[in-house]
């Protein structure tokens, strides 16, 4: 089977730090994929160049079949894939439900009554359908994590990428962003997650990866990873897990 | 569009009753314009010699510095988005365009670019007119009008160049990021998502400058057009009266530029929403 995302020996340099030293990864349709590893270990980065918010030196990456080399394919690919940041990124200035419409007018080209349509449909399924008219200021930082996601899927994405969803949040509003992000692994969306959140990735993971400066240090399934008897990775756990 | 927000209690409003009818608080600012407008009309009316004679004497003079003003802005407004784009343009060439623009002329006197707009700009394209031998630059004339608006919007269309460029710069990297995760091209990040919250950001200084470019298009008396200050000085030449033309021709801008202070003021409440 072709994998929708492949990445083939990526380099990425910010000018005298090597960031990325040769990153190989195949990710297939409906496959959920979790990074883990220390900060600075390129995780983010890697994520970040799928959709081309950061340019490579070297490699190559294909998703869906598009090649991410110039210019028009990479608005093709972006279309595609789905990004949820850290710091949600909301449109400050916009409604929630315009939030979720203007992408879906002015890049998909729908209607007003059918982005509309797909919002509240969304909103309803992240849980949210009472705040449409709300700021995104006035929403707890949980369901600005939401209404985020919600504008992503707007776009019908085939991939979702999820960068450390849940880190900028109290810890009683994780909850309600990792249900939502479960719900849509069941769906049989093919994710790649950063993040730490072990219990999501025990419950949707098909893999998990570790990362440590620039290099993928051990690839296997969340179980496995967990228990795994490799030094950096029982190292690096250690830290998180603060058993 | 959805429908407008709601403004705070007394956000935009004159009058503001607090719980109910009881009290009734009046913006200061707008005591200050109406101290200034009071004590126009008294001097005007208990003394209509002089004060009467000025105002209707400098009158055609009000119009010329309001019509130069708003003109000049908003050309003002186009230059110093183009300038403020280009200074944080990818492509170098516009990058050191708009650069050596913004850094030669907020180097130079406005004064003095009025007046080398005015007398040295016409001579030289005259000399390349004759170089060229094309007949309708030989035959150009500095219009005084023309050559204020040139000359202001030349010098304001670099201090808001800046302002454009900071106001930009000011809105988070990830508001662009997600606009272009979701597929916008750069230009539609800029135009729904990155300029309209930059607007929020650049109006406070730019209605500075809208009514610090009232007060400096003074200057452009000298350079022939009839504006306010122009006609206060035409007037004292044949009535010798320095107290009465320059309090009057004082007061008048006064209002003006108070006007728009709080149209400005206005406008930044209208364009603030819940935060």
């Amino acid at each position: 089977m072709e994998p929708i995302i492949h990445i083939e020996n990526v380099h990425k340099h910010f000018g005298r730090v090597h960031a990325l030293r040769g990153i190989s990864l195949d990710v297939y349709k409906g496959e959920v994929v979790v990074i883990i590893g220390p900060s600075g270990s390129g995780k983010s980065t890697l994520l970040r160049c799928i959709n081309h918010l950061e340019e490579y030196n070297e490699g190559r990456i294909v998703v869906d079949g598009t090649p991410l080399d110039d210019t028009k394919n990479i608005n093709v690919v972006r279309q595609e894939v789905g990004m949820v940041f850290q710091s949600f990124n909301l449109f400050s200035h916009l409604r929630v439900i315009d939030n979720l419409a203007l992408a879906q007018r002015i890049v998909r080209r729908r209607t007003r009554e059918e982005a509309e349509k797909i919002a509240t449909d969304l909103l309803a399924k992240v849980g949210i359908p009472d705040k449409a008219q709300a700021y995104p200021v006035q929403l707890s930082g949980g369901q600005q994590q939401r209404v985020a996601i919600a504008r992503a899927l707007a776009m019908n994405p085939k991939i979702m990428l999820f960068d450390e969803p849940t880190s900028a949040l109290d810890p009683e509003m994780i909850k309600e962003v990792l249900d939502v992000m479960l719900a849509l692994a069941k769906e049989g969306m093919t994710m790649v997650v950063v993040s730490h959140e072990m219990g999501f990735a025990r419950a949707a993971g098909d893999r998990m990866i570790l990362m440590d400066e620039g290099q993928i240090v051990e690839e296997a399934t969340p179980d496995k990873l967990l228990t795994s008897s490799h030094e950096r990775t029982k190292l690096f756990l250690s830290k998180v897990l603060n058993l | 569009m959805a429908e407008k927000p709601k403004t705070r209690p007394g956000g935009g409003k004159l009058f503001y009753i607090p719980g109910g009818d009881t009290i009734t608080r009046i913006d200061p600012w707008w005591g200050l314009v109406a101290l200034v407008v009071v004590a126009a009309v008294v001097l005007v009316t208990v003394w209509p010699d002089p004060f009467w004679n000025i105002l209707v004497f400098v009158r055609g003079g009000i119009i010329v510095t309001v019509s130069i003003t708003v003109i000049s802005f908003i050309f003002i407004m186009v230059l110093g988005l183009l300038g403020g784009l280009g200074r944080l343009s990818r492509n170098r060439v516009l990058r050191g365009f708009a650069s050596l623009y913004v850094e030669m002329v907020r180097g130079v006197p406005l004064l003095v670019q009025l007046i080398w707009w005015y007398f040295a700009f016409p001579v030289m394209i005259h000399a390349v007119g004759k170089w060229l031998d094309f007949s309708f630059m030989i035959e150009y004339q500095a219009n005084p009008i023309v050559t204020a608006i040139i000359g202001l919007t030349v010098c304001y269309g670099a201090y808001m160049s800046e302002i454009c460029r900071a106001g930009i710069q000011s809105i988070p990297k990830g508001q662009m990021e997600a606009a272009r995760s979701l597929g916008m091209s750069h230009f539609q990040a800029m135009r729904y998502i990155i300029l309209p919250q930059s607007i929020r950001v650049i109006l406070p200084p730019v209605g500075n400058e809208f009514i610090a470019l009232l007060k400096d298009s003074s200057l452009v008396s000298v350079v022939a057009v009839a504006d306010l200050t122009r006609r206060g000085r035409e007037f004292m030449a044949t009535h010798f009266n320095p107290i009465e033309v320059w309090t009057m021709v004082a007061l008048i801008y006064l209002v003006m530029t108070l006007l728009s202070a709080r149209g400005v003021s206005w406008l930044e409440k209208k364009n603030r929403f819940e935060e």
